[in-house]
């Protein structure tokens, strides 16, 4: 009896992986992929709500070329290995398109993978340079780069805050120690820069670091990284009794953050794009995204928006061959709800406006 | 900032032994590594997540006793925790007992994935936020920071190891179990039922790691499924540090490991912050393989 049950859970299993490869008639599929579950799962549901959005929209017009879109996501838990098994599967089962992935340590990998199978790849958070700048011809983003977001942030903390001695902490990750050597690099002479040091991702006890950063006594503590930690950095600095600001990039720009930083969070600056609220074009999208699923991630209308231009994409080009859709993607002159969206050679966006936002009686408000 | 470190690295390094001691004492008894025993760290953290969001409907009566309900949610965190290391040892242990020593081992690594997995899909996979509950602010005494919550975690940490030093050398069972780990054969003979003895001391240490879960939790504010896995390792680490089945051992190589950790990310590089605990390991381990307070096997407890 055990036997028979074991037997029929291992049919169960193997019928749940035999799936059919290459686009079934009818369909065009689209990968989704970014960290679905795990300590960073709010970024991979921001991301995966924002392309159902777009999927619904385009499916309730009667789909791309009178097919309907099937969604298949992808599950890299921001982790680079599963990032390249994600990325093997959707090359296996043959998707017309991917939107992702969400850290750069996981787009890099699996852009390698996409570029070999000629599938276009359009990342709606990955900030790493080095993403665009390895010279594929199938990859886009619709962020920034941390080169400019680096300097974004170097510029509002030499220019606005006039700090002079900074501490500097990333998470080892690609994104998170690129962004935090961009932002040391765009500084300048006139700041000195008193530590530069990484922390453990996915460790709790921050309390070391944090004693460090408060004997040298900063103005201003910068962190590249992702909210999991960053918001447990803040937290322990403040109960330690620190009382310089941090500041951050789009990976702290969570509910998230706030929630794990608590009222420690109060004054930390982040930089990102502009408030979707101040953009007459995301209006209708804020709307339908609020009525679907609560209020957006940040990250979402990016995620709308790079599933849009995909779309769009492969119906100028009258079909899914990447040879086709990726010519009309670097030509796109893409009208959606963060504006107006033209890709450069290498496929970051032509124009990337960073602005800073700072956390406001427990919110993140945009800083005019 | 020396005293600094020293008290970041006493404050984790007692959850480190708390954890540890879990591991000695059922090593003591079984001679087995129970490598789930992190899992229950773990579900210890995760009840008192879910006990302590249940304080807001609790009657305004009890809410003002603030202190009394985080004592009351660490206690029945900690009870249902000794429920789970009873039956942890009933179905994945007891009914392998006589087996060759690597089959429990794989046994416990299986009851480590299943539990993990099974909080993942009854919690969810994101990390949950604690409530802010007491505590936060810091307190500057002579240029050491540290919070209410610290100094209560410390001390109920050096509380609950005095607490289980009085039970193993004091009690009838206490002693019962120091006579099932010196042999077992021989307990059985003088009438301990060794069976009993072994479910008490998966309880015992099942009851601390859940109140370092919780203690943990309240301190950090973030716990996710996985954090047993880290914290399992590391309180291993500590067991083996102090020479494994030695339960003094167990509460030294804890706050050492704690304290190590703290110096060496302190004073070095936080980025290679586990490496330091794991390169004190080895080097214990080549010196005194048996560990800092362990002799032979006759002697341990």
């Amino acid at each position: 009896m055990k036997k028979l049950l074991v037997l029929g859970l291992l049919c169960l299993v193997m019928v749940g992986c035999t799936k059919k490869g290459g686009q079934e008639a009818g369909v065009i599929r689209i990968g989704a992929a970014g960290q679905l579950t795990g300590p960073e799962a709010v970024f991979g549901a921001d991301m995966l709500n924002g392309v159902t959005l777009a999927v619904d929209e385009w499916n309730a017009k009667g789909g791309v070329l009178g097919k309907k879109i099937e969604l298949v996501p992808g599950d890299d838990q921001a982790e680079p290995r599963q990032a390249v098994a994600v990325a093997n599967k959707f090359a296996a089962e043959g998707v017309a398109g991917v939107v992702g992935h969400f850290n750069s340590s996981c787009s890099i990998p699996a852009s390698e993978i996409y570029h070999k199978a000629g599938i276009p790849q359009i990342s709606h958070a990955s900030t790493n340079p080095k993403l665009t700048d390895q010279g594929f011809d199938n990859v886009f983003r619709v962020c920034g780069r941390d080169d400019q977001q680096g300097k974004a942030a170097a510029d509002f903390a030499v220019q606005k805050l006039k700090v002079k001695r900074v501490a500097v902490i990333h998470d080892k990750t690609t994104y998170g120690q690129g962004f935090a050597e961009e932002f040391k690099k765009n500084l300048g002479s006139g700041v000195e820069v008193l530590l530069f040091e990484g922390i453990t991702k996915g460790d709790k006890d921050y309390s070391p670091v944090v004693t460090k950063i408060k004997s040298v006594n900063p103005d201003l503590i910068f962190f590249g990284g992702i909210y999991t930690e960053g918001g447990l950095l803040v937290k322990q600095y403040k109960a330690m009794g620190g009382t310089a600001p941090f500041i951050g990039g789009d990976g702290i720009m969570s509910e998230e953050m706030l929630k794990i930083g608590g009222p420690a969070t109060e004054g930390t600056y982040a930089t990102f794009g502009p408030d979707t609220k101040d953009i007459p074009s995301a209006k209708g999208f804020n709307e339908n995204y609020r009525k679907k699923y609560g209020e957006p991630g940040v990250y979402s209308v990016y995620a709308y928006d790079a599933a849009n231009i995909l779309f769009q994409s492969i119906q100028a080009a009258g079909g899914t061959d990447g040879k086709k859709v990726l010519p009309v993607i670097r030509a796109i002159d893409y009208n959606g709800a963060l504006g107006h969206i033209r890709f450069d050679a290498r496929g970051d966006v032509k124009e990337s406006p960073y602005v800073v936002w700072k956390v406001e009686s427990g919110k993140f408000k945009q800083v005019k | 900032m020396f005293l600094q470190h020293l008290l970041n690295g006493i404050t984790i390094g007692g959850s480190y032994a708390l954890i540890a001691l879990g591991y000695t004492l059922v090593y003591g008894v079984l001679k087995l590594i129970n490598f789930a025993h992190g899992e229950i760290y773990m579900i210890g953290a995760n009840l008192g997540f879910i006990l302590i969001s249940l304080i807001p409907a609790m009657p305004p009566f009890l809410q003002g006793n603030l202190i009394l309900l985080l004592l009351a949610v660490v206690l029945v965190a900690a009870v249902i925790c000794s429920l789970y290391g009873y039956y942890l040892e009933k179905i994945c242990y007891r009914p392998l007992r006589g087996a060759p020593k690597l089959t429990p081992l794989i046994s416990a690594l299986g009851a480590s994935i299943f539990l993990q997995n099974f909080v993942m899909i009854s919690m969810g996979a994101k990390d949950r936020i604690f409530p802010q509950t007491i505590g936060m602010q810091a307190i500057t005494m002579g240029g050491v920071s540290f919070t209410l919550l610290q100094l209560v975690i410390i001390f109920s940490s050096i509380a609950l190891m005095a607490l289980i030093y009085w039970f193993i050398n004091r009690t009838r069972l206490g002693i019962a179990i120091k006579a099932t780990s010196a042999d077992p054969y021989m307990a059985s003979l003088v009438g301990i039922n060794v069976d009993t003895v072994i479910s008490v001391t998966f309880m015992a240490g099942s009851f601390l790691a859940a109140c370092a879960g919780v203690m943990i939790g309240l301190y950090y504010g973030s716990i996710n499924f996985t954090l047993g896995y880290l914290g399992g390792i590391k309180a291993f680490t500590a067991a083996v540090l102090g020479g494994i089945g030695n339960v003094p051992g167990a509460m030294i190589g804890g706050f050492l490991l704690g304290v190590i950790e703290a110096l060496g990310a302190g004073y070095f590089s936080s980025e290679y912050k586990d490496v330091y605990a794991f390169f004190i390991l080895i080097a214990v381990l080549v010196f005194r393989p048996a560990g800092l307070l362990g002799k032979g096997a006759n002697e341990r407890a």
